[in-house]
């Protein structure tokens, strides 16, 4: 066998320095988290203030047989006690001051600690969103490629016309719908909360799955899947018609790549094909899309939480609106940003992982 | 014979009806050699090659008559039957290496693939073979360049990357369709060269398909030209390059710049443009374009022997004195002309003078 002596590498493939790049392209994303919850730290600020209303009127006793004057006298001082009659820009100095030393405060009623209350609720939010992403993509992955192979059949159209449904309807209708019919119709699921109240329940971590592990009590999963499965499917329906839409439009156009008739061309069964070379392909719209609708899955949480009375961030906030307790709320806020944040740098990384042409981005 | 090809059609349903892409072809391929199919774009030669391995089978496209490939008839194959053959006895290199090559799998993985489609082997085998077909279609450090992705090498590695995987499991049948299309020049003769080169020391049979008589003239052992579906002319090269018959090869042949030759102000081309609708009228395709047309030439004409060596065939009913005539004048003999609309006459004045002008300014500024 002979070699032609001719060719060279345009650019000398180097292993090592892919690796560097990759590393140090993942480092300068990380640099763009803390401007990013910064900016929504001052939003939210300024989002609270502008609010009508204020906590020191609730905190002041409305309602009780106080005179105008006294509940004025209470108001003030309440509003001192809590640094409210300090000018905004002051107000905000020290709030930074605050979150630059993770100092976030206690509720305005209560006292509770912010960080404990979001100890508490997080876990559950966490638990909804994750296991509401999962059910969306594997129905979503599913049905969109099953419709895309096949194209043009009723299959496609019965499957478009459900995902358009079901991505149509708004999350607290999908959540009433669920409650009257699987909750209360039929009694097949309990509609509220996390765990039975019946249970005790000392969390740990509050993550049920894993107190089930370090208390060693399995008993706790049955109720916990329980609990989440209609507030979860209610959460990833929408999304996954969604998915189910770009998977389709995605899938579609990698079957019209040159390589996939490489890949017919080397004999390759259909279902290789379409694993190895379509759906690899295909990964990449799609994570993009899972990234950003992780950020209205929140937006879903916090309604679909408030609706299932689900002990999470979403209801924490909605609490924390109503009666204007600004640590709470900013607290909350800045939990639910970095959740997202930090989805969507994985979502990022994995792109990195899946099309290797952008490492070097 | 490798490979025989008897009386095949390939009809793509469009809007407006059936499109004849191949209309009736018959062609052999022989142990070894090279076949260059060649035509212009929308002459069928793609639909054709793609056809007898079946990759462009659709719910709309319609293949019939017999592509006979070790006692088979693969026009009629199941799908199961003919991806046992595709890759493994006949394999494709595509034109344009970025997009058939998958853009997220290393390139020592996608020639593996190919073997391990047909044969039960360890990965680390194939990787090892792999990286000596890499090393033999001239690609330096094979072991490393196997690691790549197909966006890392050049044009050129690409190229030779598919023509590894297309001898990755010595087929009988590598058709090439249109390689070296998307290179440049150089870039071409090295690509070029180390097809011909496979297939000398695998004993494949290529059927090379271009549209670039430079490439048939380099690598091609058989010449078939391809018009509206049909072969008008084939023999060896030198026959058809040197003593064409058919006229539209001799406009073909025409139209090639000569490398020394003085620089024409304009391009010599053939006049008009090939049948491409779904409606086509009986009779030579080509007459439409023909300045030598005659009565004779509305009934179809048989590809058979005529003139030359034997083996060369064409299908032009016209006598020995008029292609000689044609092969004097050129690939547009505007005199000979008979019913020439005044109308067109006029326009394509219009345009040349007006062409000329844009080209005059261009000049002085």
């Amino acid at each position: 066998m002979s070699t032609l002596p001719l060719p060279r590498l345009r650019r000398p493939h180097r292993p090592r320095s892919e690796r560097a790049d990759t590393l140090w392209a993942m480092f300068r994303r990380l640099l763009g988290i803390p401007v990013v919850l910064f900016a929504l730290a001052t939003l939210v600020f300024i989002a609270m203030r502008l609010l009508p209303g204020s906590p020191t009127a609730s905190l002041a006793g409305g309602g009780t047989n106080l005179t105008a004057a006294e509940i004025a006298r209470n108001q003030a001082r309440a509003g001192e006690a809590l640094g409210l009659d300090q000018p905004l820009l002051t107000q905000y100095g020290t709030y930074l001051d605050n979150l630059v030393h993770l100092r976030f405060g206690e509720s305005f009623f209560g006292s509770n600690s912010v960080l404990g209350l979001l100890g508490d609720a997080l876990p559950g939010t966490i638990e909804l969103t994750l296991a509401a992403m999962t059910i969306a993509v594997l129905l979503g992955v599913v049905t969109g490629v099953i419709a895309a192979l096949r194209k043009g059949t009723w299959i496609d159209t019965a499957t478009r016309a459900v995902a358009t449904v079901s991505f149509s309807l708004p999350w607290f209708a999908l959540g009433v719908i669920a409650i009257v019919v699987f909750g209360v119709w039929l009694r097949w699921l309990p509609v509220l909360g996390r765990l039975p109240s019946s249970l005790d329940y000392r969390p740990t971590t509050n993550f049920v799955v894993i107190d089930a592990m370090l208390q060693n009590r399995p008993e706790l999963i049955g109720p916990w899947i329980q609990h989440l499965i209609l507030p979860a499917t209610t959460l990833a329906l929408s999304m996954a018609g969604y998915i189910t839409r770009i998977v389709r439009a995605s899938v579609l156009d990698v079957l019209g790549d040159d390589f996939v008739r490489t890949a017919r061309m080397k004999g390759l069964g259909e279902s290789a094909v379409i694993r190895r070379h379509v759906l690899r392909n295909s990964w990449l719209p799609i994570v993009t899309v899972l990234g950003l609708q992780f950020g209205s899955l929140l937006g879903g949480s916090v309604i679909t939480e408030t609706v299932f009375s689900y002990g999470g961030v979403g209801r924490l906030l909605v609490q924390g609106v109503l009666q204007r307790d600004y640590p709470v709320v900013q607290g909350a806020a800045l939990a639910i940003a970095l959740l997202f944040v930090l989805v969507n740098y994985a979502v990022d990384v994995l792109y990195m992982i899946l099309d290797p042409r952008i490492r070097k981005g | 014979m490798v490979l025989e090809i008897r009386g095949l059609r390939v009809g793509f349903d469009v809007p407006s009806g059936r499109l004849p892409a191949v209309a009736g072809v018959d062609l052999t391929l022989r142990r070894g050699e090279t076949l260059a199919l060649v035509g212009e774009s929308g002459s069928g030669k793609s639909a054709l090659a793609m056809s007898l391995v079946g990759l462009n089978r659709d719910p709309r496209t319609h293949i019939s008559g017999e592509v006979t490939f070790g006692g088979r008839n693969l026009a009629e194959a199941s799908e199961r039957e003919l991806r046992s053959v595709r890759g493994k006895d006949i394999a494709v290199v595509f034109q344009d290496a970025l997009a058939a090559l998958n853009p997220l799998h290393r390139v020592g993985a996608q020639v593996t693939e190919m073997m391990r489609a047909h044969r039960r082997m360890p990965y680390g085998t194939a990787m090892d073979r792999a990286v000596e077909l890499l090393g033999e279609v001239g690609i330096a450090n094979p072991r490393a360049s196997a690691r790549a992705l197909p966006h890392q090498l050049s044009g050129g590695m690409r190229q030779r990357v598919m023509i590894a995987m297309g001898l990755a499991n010595d087929p009988a049948v590598l058709i090439a369709d249109e390689p070296t299309t998307a290179l440049d020049v150089t870039i071409q003769a090295q690509v070029l060269s180390v097809l011909r080169r496979a297939s000398a020391d695998h004993g494949t049979a290529v059927l090379l398909i271009t549209h670039d008589l430079g490439v048939v003239a380099e690598v091609a052992d058989r010449v078939a030209v391809m018009y509206a579906g049909r072969i008008v002319e084939q023999g060896s090269r030198d026959e058809v390059l040197f003593n064409p018959q058919h006229p539209y090869t001799i406009g073909l042949l025409g139209s090639v710049p000569p490398i020394d030759g003085p620089v024409a102000d304009r391009l010599p081309a053939i006049p008009g443009s090939p049948l491409t609708g779904v409606d086509r009228p009986g009779g030579c395709a080509f007459a439409g374009r023909c300045a030598f047309a005659e009565d004779a030439c509305t009934e179809q004409p048989e590809l058979r022997h005529r003139h030359g060596e034997p083996g060369h065939l064409d299908a032009c009913v016209l006598p020995d004195s008029v292609r000689r005539q044609a092969r004097g004048a050129g690939p547009d003999p505007q005199p000979e002309r008979p019913e020439r609309p005044e109308q067109l006459e006029q326009l394509e004045q219009a345009a040349g003078t007006e062409r000329d002008l844009v080209r005059n300014e261009k000049g002085r500024s």
